[in-house]
């Protein structure tokens, strides 16, 4: 019995090993993404649809867990990778894509986008954008708190959920938003709502389930959450509190790999991808603001989300060299 | 002739492996032993080597020393625990006879199926703050407020979890017991003490040692719970501070050296569960005969039993009526889930199949070794060790050695999936498969020589028919649990690839809670029913040959 079991564990194995990755003879465009955005209810099949029809070619989404883990997946594979473009990173972990050097510029101009800043970034395209924020159930919350400190004060037990800044963009969104708001105050804002703070998930699923299922009063996501609700189940209970600080942006990125051997190929893509035909599919799949209006318009349900303003952004720079400092302070109000 | 309970008492400590009877089953288990070895080293390896080319902008795991601490601290009260309900569990219900027992059995151990994030959300609509427990406290103006979240809420899903499981190896154990083992112990009017310690204790003791590393590993390394429940970094795991060191840092030499560390802190564990081992004689088959405690000891385990499941099941329950209804039907009209269903369920039955064949090849060479010898340690170890390296150097390993073999990541996706899930349900499997492995080399194995049977005779006529019951169990537990475990392919992912747990894992992070909880429910369904159908074909399959 075992030795069968044995042997065809090695035939297995062998029999895989004789499986090679198939020659492509069309150009493939391959493209590493966070899985929600290469899902069927993502943005992924309307934008590969959308530029294969001009561009001649194939594209082909690759999901992994995250964008960090399509960044270090493309990072171990180095030279040989597949993968052409990498897409989804964010404003707050751009500088350790760069620390990896696996990008080329992508010499595009952007120019008229709707992003709370000019675009200069050389490597990086803007693939969407939104705004961090507490969402909270207006049929169970009567007075969302306007701000970190008004926050602070609440009683303990108005519970909120957050994610960890270690593995999670909304998780890091929040300690970059509280440092921005606060500077070297931010420990003490940390301090103030660490007692109201719940639990902190891994990833933002957890939390917004949690929040979901009526465990805590507010989650940590985006302004942009309760249109969600609003249009795909019309529901119209959620909203997001608005913080008199303002609220911190974050900016989804697209780059070009310089182990691609499909560079202009990818260029192309990256200016598809900024184009309003493109930027069309993203509101209502990706739940995000688009960087040029679309054609049409947004849905009038995005109208009915919080102004952010004013909307917050610190230097990648500074964001890269004290990512580690900051969370090691916003830890040490936790524990 | 050598008394059978002790064939090989001359052999030298030595540590080789004993040959002379069988060997062709002794080497198969030392290969067995030697290819997990080299897989995990390779794993290891194959990670400190490609460490070694990437800069690192900084690490962020600090005190090692302490999560050390925390995760031992953590997971020892859990295994204690879990280890307390389940023999409370598996003596009442081996007692008492009741509508739907079946049924409650077959759930006992069907939490294992559930990714943990599913148990976690039952656990709370049960006991967070808008929780069952709390609508039916709210009117006495007592709450549970948030007693959930934190160290108590991380060891109430351990037990939850684990808690059920040791039941259900342990029922098997004492339903075991031969039954003129039993008649004899009503003819003498034993107490319940003293048939607790004469017939029971015996019979239980050997699978404690197994149930309760695989308990304590499980525990030590958690992960997702300790996430969730956790309620912040106070609560954290060695395994949770790897996960996010590589995460953040891809300090992969770090990881590979926090790896390290903790497999050295689950070797204080699995060195001496899988050397000392407590003798395994009581063997027999499904006892018939029903010997029912006392009127009050009966009360007493039905108040217990009553008490126990109800914790067990409403969590379960909950994920259930959750899941249920129209969220169901509309889940069952996207191909998406069927494809995703398909998939899962040849993973499960392969990796079922292949842990079977591993347990049983190791589980027989370590019974033809002499009790307390390194070989039967060699033979034991492995089971564990897998379980011991974190899930993070796990799958960057695995998609670093696809890579070396120049295998595609979609091609390996399958094949890794079916081993890392296989390994991951050994010890499950072996502690269920190697108490009867032991009882029956001890029983029958002067018997076998004396007639003289060849291998396969003596697996065909002796092992296949008695190890029915035991084999289905285990079966249905490697199935169950791959069928849940989200795996090590999170960095192979393609979207043509997707498993139960993957989608509903996608579905939770695209706001779509519906389908999400309509998987866990489906999964949970599939569970139940692998648990009460598959013991039963393995018994059908055996007793039709007798």
């Amino acid at each position: 019995m075992n030795r069968f079991f044995t042997a065809s564990l090695c035939a297995v194995a062998l029999g895989a090993v004789a499986v090679q990755a198939q020659a492509q003879e069309n150009p493939t465009l391959t493209i590493y993404t966070y899985d929600a955005f290469a899902a069927s209810w993502g943005p992924g099949p309307a934008l590969k649809e959308g530029f294969e029809a001009q561009c001649d070619c194939e594209v082909n989404f690759v999901a992994t867990d995250s964008s960090i883990g399509a960044l270090r997946r493309a990072q171990l594979e180095g030279d040989d990778t597949s993968a052409d473009i990498i897409l989804g990173l964010d404003t707050a972990t751009v500088g350790e894509a760069m620390a990896t050097g696996l990008f080329v510029e992508h010499g595009l101009e952007f120019e008229g986008l709707d992003l709370p800043l000019d675009w200069t970034d050389a490597v990086f395209a803007p693939v969407d954008y939104g705004y961090f924020a507490f969402v909270y159930n207006s049929e169970i919350v009567d007075n969302p708190p306007a701000s970190f400190e008004e926050l602070a004060a609440m009683p303990d037990d108005f519970k909120i959920v957050i994610q960890d800044p270690r593995a999670s963009t909304p998780g890091l969104g929040l300690v970059l938003w509280i440092k921005a708001a606060y500077g070297d105050g931010a420990i003490d804002i940390w301090r103030g709502i660490a007692p109201n703070v719940l639990t902190v998930t891994n990833g933002w699923s957890e939390s917004y389930d949690l929040f979901l299922s009526g465990e805590a009063d507010m989650v940590l996501s985006y302004t942009t959450s309760p249109a969600y609700h609003l249009i795909a189940e019309d529901d119209d209970r959620f909203a997001a509190a608005r913080f008199d600080e303002g609220h911190y942006t974050q900016i989804e990125v697209a780059g070009i790999l310089s182990a691609s051997e499909n560079q202009d190929l990818a260029r192309d893509f990256l200016a598809y991808l900024v184009s309003p035909q493109a930027q069309a599919v993203i509101p209502e799949t990706n739940w995000m603001y688009p960087v040029v209006e679309p054609e049409g318009g947004l849905h009038e349900g995005f109208a009915q989300m919080i102004d952010p303003d004013p909307a917050l952004l610190l230097d990648s720079d500074a964001v890269t060299q004290n990512t580690r400092a900051w969370i090691e302070e916003a830890f040490s109000a936790l524990r | 002739m050598k008394k059978p309970s002790q064939p090989f008492a001359d052999l030298s400590r030595t540590g080789l492996p004993d040959l002379r009877w069988r060997p062709g089953r002794v080497l198969a288990g030392f290969f067995i032993a030697l290819c997990i070895a080299l897989l995990i080293g390779a794993l290891l390896a194959a990670l400190t080597f490609a460490g070694r080319s990437f800069a690192t902008t900084g690490s962020t795991v600090a005190d090692i020393g302490h999560l050390v601490r925390m995760s031992a601290i953590q997971a020892g009260t859990s295994t204690l625990l879990s280890l307390i309900v389940g023999v409370v569990l598996a003596w009442s219900l081996d007692r008492l006879r009741f509508f739907g027992r079946g049924l409650i059995v077959g759930l006992l151990s069907s939490a294992l199926v559930l990714p943990s994030l599913v148990v976690v959300s039952g656990l709370i609509a049960i006991w967070g703050r808008v929780g069952w427990a709390n609508l039916v406290l709210a009117p006495f103006g007592i709450s549970t407020g948030a007693s959930i979240y934190g160290f108590w809420g991380i060891v109430a899903a351990h037990v939850l979890l684990n808690g059920a499981f040791a039941a259900r190896v342990l029922l098997d154990r004492l339903e075991a017991i031969p039954p003129e083992k039993l008649k004899l112990g009503r003819s003498l009017g034993l107490s319940t003490v003293q048939r607790f310690k004469i017939i029971d204790l015996p019979a239980i003791l050997s699978s404690i040692p197994g149930i309760g590393a695989t308990i304590f590993l499980l525990c030590f390394t958690s992960f997702a719970i300790v996430l969730v429940l956790g309620g912040g970094p106070a609560n954290q795991t060695l395994e949770v501070a790897i996960y996010e060191a590589v995460r953040l840092d891809f300090d992969l030499g770090a990881a590979v050296r926090l790896a390290l560390v903790q497999l050295v802190v689950c070797a204080a564990i699995i060195i001496p569960a899988s050397t000392l081992t407590p003798a395994a004689n009581l063997f027999g088959r499904r006892s018939e005969l029903h010997w029912p405690e006392g009127m009050l000891v009966s009360a007493v385990q039905t108040v217990l039993l009553i008490g126990l499941l109800a914790c067990f099941c409403a969590p379960l329950l909950a994920v259930l009526l959750r899941g249920s209804g129209t969220a169901m039907a509309s889940l069952f009209g996207q191909a998406s889930f069927w494809q995703a269903a398909g998939t899962s369920l040849w993973i499960g039955l392969a990796s079922a199949a292949v842990s079977l064949g591993l347990a049983i090849g190791l589980g027989m060479a370590r019974s033809l070794q002499r009790r307390n010898s390194p070989a039967r340690m060699i033979l034991g170890v492995p089971v564990f060790t897998y379980l011991a390296v974190p899930a993070v150097v796990l799958s960057l390993g695995f998609f670093l050695l696809a890579r070396f073999v120049g295998v595609g990541p979609a091609q390996a996706a399958p094949l890794v999936l079916v081993i890392a899930n296989a390994l991951l349900s050994l010890p499950f499997v072996f502690a269920t498969l190697s108490p009867p492995l032991e009882a029956l080399a001890a029983r029958h194995t002067k018997l076998i020589r004396s007639l003289g049977l060849s291998g396969l005779a003596q697996w065909r006529w002796v092992e296949w028919p008695l190890l029915g019951r035991p084999m289905g169990y285990a079966f249905a537990v490697a199935f169950v649990f791959s069928l849940g475990d989200l795996g090590v392919i999170s960095l192979f992912g393609t979207s043509d690839f997707s498993t139960l747990p993957w989608l509903m894992y996608r579905a939770f992070g695209a706001y779509r809670t519906n389908d999400a909880e309509a998987i866990a429910a489906v999964m949970l369904i599939v569970a139940v029913v692998a648990f009460v159908v598959i013991p039963r074909i393995f018994e059908f399959l055996t007793h039709a040959r007798d």
